[in-house]
């Protein structure tokens, strides 16, 4: 009698198992390890990308010229510190998220670096090169991190 | 100014290697695009610095944004934490410190 009661206690755990473990199946349910895919901070990277080349471009076509003094940008400046900081505020509510968080706080460095360089005098062709080769850098480094979001099941 | 990108990335790559000997398996191309772009960077700004076109300031600014780029790089692409990956740059740059401070004429490293 006690042999069957087990075997019955074991058949009943057995099939509870099989039943959370579908449960699990059929909802999508996974033990996340990284944050979430975040589309507004996807977009919002790509739009300063896009600002930042724009910015690039007009910096290589003034060289040379009275307009390339950094007080005609500073509007550029002002801009992307904005909408750095409004991606930084909104990575930094998204739990598990600490490198892109960090990558963001890295990527405000360099637009304030950006800032200091063109403080301190035009920007030649050479340092534009350089600088967008930081800055292509930096993006494609942050998009596919945020790519690495969305294939881990966001 | 006689800074080499070839040699530079070298010494930069065995850097790279040795610090991240534990995964350099997955991040051997990574590390090999890294070590290049690194040297091309220090060449460049070695070059506008020995020419005049950029003084120290400026120099160090450059170096500063290549920096916080490799550091993202690794940090995305090798998953490692900002320790390893401030790590990783430290050693890298050790390697090549000595030939380019002597070439610039400066602490640039």
């Amino acid at each position: 009698m006690m042999k069957m009661d087990r075997r019955v206690l074991r058949f009943t755990v057995f099939l509870i198992s099989i039943c959370f473990v579908a449960t699990l199946a059929v909802s999508g349910c996974a033990v996340k390890l990284v944050s979430g895919y975040d589309e507004v901070t996807n977009r919002a990277i790509t739009d300063l990308q896009q600002k930042t080349e724009a910015h690039l471009a007009t910096l290589e076509s003034v060289e040379g010229l009275p307009e390339c003094v950094y007080e005609n940008h500073k509007q550029f400046y002002d801009q992307s510190r904005m909408d750095i900081n409004a991606i930084a505020v909104r990575a930094a509510a998204i739990p598990k998220n600490s490198i892109i968080t960090k990558e963001i706080t890295l990527l405000s460095g360099n637009l304030d670096d950006l800032e200091k360089l063109h403080k301190i005098a035009c920007l030649s062709k050479d340092q534009i090169t350089l600088v967008r080769s930081h800055f292509d850098t930096s993006y494609t480094a942050i998009l596919k991190q945020l790519e690495l979001a969305k294939r881990g099941g966001a | 100014m006689n800074l080499d990108a070839i040699s530079l990335g070298k010494d930069i790559l065995v850097a790279l290697n040795g610090s991240l000997i534990e995964k350099w398996p997955d991040v051997k191309e990574y590390g090999e695009t890294e070590a290049k772009k690194l040297a091309q960077t220090l060449v460049m700004i070695g070059t506008l610095k020995a020419t005049g076109k950029i003084n120290k300031e400026q120099a160090e600014l450059h170096l500063e944004m290549q920096k916080n780029a490799t550091r993202m790089v690794l940090m995305t692409i090798e998953g490692l934490g900002v320790l390893a990956a401030e790590g990783a740059i430290n050693s890298a740059l050790n390697a090549v410190k000595d030939t380019v401070n002597k070439e610039i004429g400066f602490a640039l490293l």
